[in-house]
């Protein structure tokens, strides 16, 4: 096999393989050995056929597998011998005049990985920014838990329904003298005020008393779902059977035995664990993010063209996408071409990160078990269907490419735990808020355009502050629903479940690596929409648990 | 490869298929070659037949029918075809004739 160089410039190889003819031939003829004993044909007893006759039949395969095999190894070959270490699969393609019996001549193009030195782990410092949870917050959390399940009692005979209350009632909707479907219900309860039916159905019904009979009509909204129902009116005779006033929920030993739990010092204690979960994760992302930025600012190397390439591309994607939802696509569309560089700038940030994360936990050992593996894929199989469950880990298990995808972040965050033992670490009590100015500001400062890029998505970073928040709360209520209903083991789910919540936003593509504004913006979305949904599940609760 | 005027389509005729076995390779070591030839052909046929498509020299032939087998279908017995094998040693240092080149 000879070697030449032909290209050389920056991270840029590529080489050219001659691999002669006769080097092919011999690996046939033992390819021929091989397989002899297993070829099966008719006048020949099972493995007796001649070599001669077996190259005959299979020639053209074997050779075709030969030639890839050789090709293959020939380029390991050309790794080993030149010390190369591509950072992307190699560009490899054989000369298109090859026939069989010539020497075949491939080309090889690659781009390597540059030359890192592992990077000094000792010196580094970083501040790390607790916030403690205090007893108003606690109380605060518990508070809301208590305004969600509000509880409703009957009211008198005589009183008159007025906003707040309950009603329970029956109901036939007509539609031009006709009943229509889903017009009907008995026993439903409606809160007045509430808004959960069609607009004006609610306000009709203000003043009624338990017992009354109705009749009223209402105009289904144009956006109402149902097509065919949509913008018409329609008439509903109501009876009401009873009205129930709002009941003062008291927080006390009595309530947290209503939610499943020993007695209110528990539930409290339940309550703090997700709160101090919530601080830790912020605390993490504001650690993580000043030691990347030790990291970025005491290396700078050149990058693989390839990788930033295909980092930039996955960041542009994802914009677009942002961009195709936002209000006014055209404008954010010019808006996001006009920063198309910051990005770029953001590409070849993470992937330098990546590298030195890879490049330090490879120069201490750093790996991720079976264990650990596993669990990954469980987590990971928990977005498909059940049945397609099975079909994804074996995916996983047998393509390797699939496996390192999910084994990439929690290698990262191994590396990050490393480093985070190694440094020094100075601990500082701050409020929350301050914590999540800092994080805020950090994005700021150093990674300009990462904060920039929140702008086409959120509008504005102000408003991103206080959305995030909100979000943050959304997060607290599904969970805390969750735990009344959950019985004993309640306080070991909701935790797992605020958990759960988190790891699964990192799991995100986008979140790789440094992608600083992708990681406050995507938990907070992702909480967002999980919000609804536990609703749902909460309110089923009885039925389903 | 024979010069194509002395192939005439009655050699084919006569030369069916080559009889590639376990038992026909073996036979090559005697410089000789199997093959399936028409039922009713003759040696000097199926010598002038291989002389004449494989441009080679004919040392001697020899022939065996094979009897097809009684098979039965639906109970109803049959006869699968009789088919004719003719051994064909060739003359030593003749053109050696590839069986698999299929013609």
């Amino acid at each position: 096999m000879q070697i030449k160089e032909t290209t050389n410039t920056g991270l840029k190889r590529a080489y050219a393989l001659t691999i002669p003819a006769a080097e092919i031939e011999s690996k046939i003829d033992g390819e021929v050995k091989k397989i002899a004993p297993q070829v099966k044909m008719p006048g020949f007893r099972p493995g007796k056929v001649p070599g001669n006759l077996v190259r005959k039949m299979h020639g053209e395969q074997l050779h075709a597998q030969v030639l890839n095999e050789t090709i293959r190894s020939s380029v390991d070959d050309l790794m080993k011998e030149k010390k190369l270490r591509p950072a992307m699969q190699p560009d490899i393609s054989l000369d298109e005049s090859y026939e069989q019996g010539k020497d075949a001549e491939v080309s090889v193009a690659m781009e390597i990985l540059p030359e890192i030195e592992a990077p000094e782990t000792d010196d580094l410092k970083i501040e790390k920014l607790t916030v403690p949870v205090t007893d108003e917050q606690v109380d605060e959390a518990l508070e809301r838990i208590a305004g969600q399940n509000k509880s409703y009692k009957d009211a008198p005979k005589t009183k008159k329904a007025a906003e707040g209350d309950q009603l329970i009632i029956d109901f036939v909707g007509r539609m031009d003298g006709e009943e229509f479907e889903g017009g009907k219900a008995e026993g439903a309860p409606l809160v007045i005020g509430s808004g959960q039916f069609i607009p004006g159905f609610e306000d009709q019904l203000t003043g009624v008393k338990a017992g009354d009979e109705k009749t009223i009509k209402v105009t289904f909204p144009d956006n109402y779902p149902a097509e065919n129902l949509a913008g018409k009116e329609a008439e509903f005779d109501i009876t009401v059977q009873s009205v129930k006033v709002e009941d003062e929920t008291k927080v006390d030993d009595e309530f947290a035995k209503n939610l499943g739990l020993d007695d209110l010092q528990k539930l409290k204690d339940v309550l703090r664990a997700q709160l101090e979960q919530e601080t830790a994760g912020l605390t993490r992302t504001q650690m993580k993010r000043s030691l990347l930025d030790q990291l970025a600012a005491g290396h700078d190397f050149d990058v693989p063209e390839g990788m930033v390439e295909a980092e930039f591309n996955q960041i542009w994607q994802q914009l677009q996408q942002e961009v195709a939802k936002s209000d006014d696509p055209e404008e954010a569309m010019k808006e996001i071409e006009a920063e198309k560089d910051d990005y770029r700038k953001i590409a070849v940030r993470r992937v330098r990160l990546g590298l030195l994360l890879s490049e330090i936990g490879q120069a201490n050992n750093v790996q991720v078990s079976g264990q650990e593996m596993n669990m990954l894929i469980q987590q990971a199989a928990q977005q498909y269907r059940q049945e397609d469950r099975q079909r994804f880990m074996e995916y996983v298990r047998n393509d390797p490419m699939a496996a390192a995808q999910l084994r990439a972040p929690i290698y990262e965050d191994k590396v990050v735990d490393f480093l985070f033992d190694k440094a020094e670490v100075t601990e500082r009590e701050v409020t929350r808020e301050e914590l999540e100015a800092a994080i805020e500001a950090e994005e700021e400062t150093e990674a300009k355009p990462a904060a920039k890029k929140k702008a086409p998505a959120k509008k504005s970073a102000a408003k991103k502050t206080t959305s995030k928040a909100d979000d943050k709360e959304a997060t607290e209520k599904p969970a805390a629903k969750k735990a009344p209903a959950k019985k004993a083991a309640a306080s070991k789910d909701s935790q797992k479940d605020a958990g759960e919540t988190k790891p699964a936003a990192k799991k995100a593509p986008t979140k790789k690596a440094a992608s600083k504004s992708a990681k406050a913006d995507e938990p907070a979305k992702k909480e967002a929409a999980k919000k609804p949904a536990a609703k749902k599940t909460a309110a089923k609760k009885p039925a389903s648990k | 490869m024979a010069k194509k005027q002395d192939i005439d389509a009655r050699h084919y005729d006569v030369v069916l298929a080559p009889h590639i076995t376990e038992k026909a390779t073996l036979l090559s070591e005697h410089n000789a070659v199997v093959f399936k030839v028409a039922g009713d052909a003759t040696k000097p046929q199926i010598r002038e037949a291989v002389e004449a498509i494989f441009d080679t020299k004919v040392k001697k032939v020899n022939t065996v029918v094979q009897k097809g087998k009684v098979k039965r279908w639906k109970g109803k017995p049959y006869r699968r075809n009789d088919v004719k094998k003719a051994v064909v040693t060739l003359v030593e240092g003749a053109n050696p004739i590839d069986v698999t080149s299929g013609i």
